[in-house]
């Protein structure tokens, strides 16, 4: 009865035509993988090498595969939560010193001291200095910076990739900057008393 | 608004994140404090230098291209499908026979799977053979009235009887201030290694205890098999096996006696 069905079906409807609809790998390549350099880039700012990078994209790659029924909305964000996700699994095996106070928020109740943002002015810095400086940034307040100035990247996205309200979407990003104003102030000031010797 | 306010939307406000009531009010706050609107100048600025010069790490080509090889036909069971399935897929003119192949082909696989998955549960597990083992053993003995091969309800006669025939020395308790009536001992067969039986009796009730030393310590049990009842634990390196037709409360007492005299050499 079953096997009759089928081949009446398939009678019917030509195979060719409805095949790239059914089909799932077909689908996630159009949908996701155009995003593959995102999910490459927030995993290489992440690990801070391409090594790392390389497995955490493949395994997230092949993860959201299996979720893809789970895609509601934009896959982009989706895709990258899924790389954020891997990302911290990745951690917890391999630097697990490094996940400590990762996810509590603790980090976000810290007061910080100064009452505005008196960042100095990025244009002198070269793009070595830019980059070591982010680097360095502690890795939540990394993560936000690189979604919204690299990925451009709404606030709403950002806290549904970096699963915390908006709110702390924020008040992350503007310490992320402070913090970066600081380290390349920092810097700035270390290269200059070299210069001068 | 406050300065300390207008700071703090300074970010929202830059990022393009703010609601137009709140941004016109910043910018009017903006108009009249120079030294927030040059922080502001400031915040885009580091925006726009981080756009400009930090890093963005495309990913190389040959990595798209393993991830995308690696990417199975179905999502949810790529990895679990046995590769046959693929020949079963449409494939021009044999479309159809294939389709048509799938359900039975997938009929099958289920079949192939139960069967399988009988045979292990089929298959005794080694507790399940002793079980069978401990039981026979007692069946027989009752069934030919022979149930020692050492007749003694000294515990200074059945332990060097049996430890001059076997690897290890039993424990052998005298429980009759407890009214289980040490009567003798004999040896059997039991999971492939000799054991030691004592056989102990309440009233009309022979009772069998079984004993080899064992490796791991098992999980007491209980269990009622063809109307004998079963007991079984494992005490400072031994294994006991206790069968008998007598009630589970009374085999229960002895099962506690016989722990507490081997709980210790």
């Amino acid at each position: 009865m079953l096997a009759a069905e089928s081949v009446l079906l398939h009678q019917t409807v030509s195979a060719p035509l409805h095949k790239p609809l059914n089909d799932p790998k077909r689908r996630f390549e159009q949908l996701v993988l155009p995003h593959f350099d995102a999910a490459y880039n927030l995993a290489r700012w992440l690990t801070r090498n391409d090594h790392d990078a390389q497995d955490v994209v493949q395994e997230a790659v092949l993860r959201a595969y299996r979720f893809f029924d789970g895609l509601r909305g934009e896959a982009k964000p989706w895709l990258l939560s899924i790389v954020r996700n891997t990302f911290l699994t990745w951690l917890q095996i391999n630097r697990p010193a490094d996940t400590v106070g990762l996810d509590d928020g603790l980090i976000d109740l810290i007061p910080s001291d100064e009452d505005g943002p008196e960042v100095l002015a990025a244009r002198s810095f070269d793009r070595r200095m830019l980059n070591e400086a982010i680097a360095g940034l502690p890795v939540q307040f990394r993560e936000v910076l690189i979604l919204r100035e690299l990925e451009d990247l709404s606030y709403k996205d950002i806290a549904r990739i970096a699963d915390v309200p908006i709110g702390t979407v924020m008040s992350r990003l503007a310490r992320a900057r402070r913090l970066l104003a600081e380290s390349l102030g920092a810097i700035s000031n270390i290269s200059g008393t070299q210069v001068h010797k | 608004m406050t300065r300390e306010e207008a700071n703090r939307l300074l970010h929202a406000y830059i990022d393009g994140e703010l609601d137009a009531v709140k941004s016109l009010e910043l910018e009017a706050h903006l108009a009249g404090n120079p030294s927030v609107r040059a922080a502001c100048e400031r915040l885009r600025e580091m925006s726009a230098a981080i756009r400009d010069k930090a890093d963005y790490h495309a990913a190389p080509a040959w990595l798209e291209e393993r991830v995308r090889a690696a990417i199975p036909a179905e999502p949810k069971d790529g990895h679990a499908r046995p590769a046959w399935w693929g020949w079963l897929k449409p494939a021009g003119s044999f479309a159809a026979v294939a389709d048509w192949l799938r359900p039975a082909a997938s009929f099958a696989a289920v079949a192939l799977v139960t069967w399988v998955v009988a045979l292990g549960v089929m298959r005794p597990s080694e507790d399940e053979r002793i079980t069978q083992d401990v039981l026979a053993s007692h069946v027989r003995a009752t069934l030919s009235s022979r149930f020692y091969d050492v007749a003694s309800s000294d515990q200074h006669t059945v332990k060097p009887w049996l430890s001059a025939r076997l690897a290890f020395s039993p424990p052998v308790a005298d429980l009759s201030a407890s009214d289980f009536e040490l009567v003798g001992g004999r040896l059997d067969y039991i999971g492939a290694q000799p054991v030691a039986v004592l056989v102990y009796k309440r009233r009309q009730h022979m009772i069998d205890v079984f004993l080899w030393p064992a490796e791991a310590q098992k999980a007491e049990q209980t269990l009622t098999r063809d109307g004998f009842n079963i007991e079984r634990f494992a005490r400072n390196g031994m294994s006991f096996w206790i069968v008998s037709d007598l009630n589970r409360d009374e085999l229960d007492d002895l099962a506690r006696l016989l722990a507490e005299r081997s709980a210790a050499p």
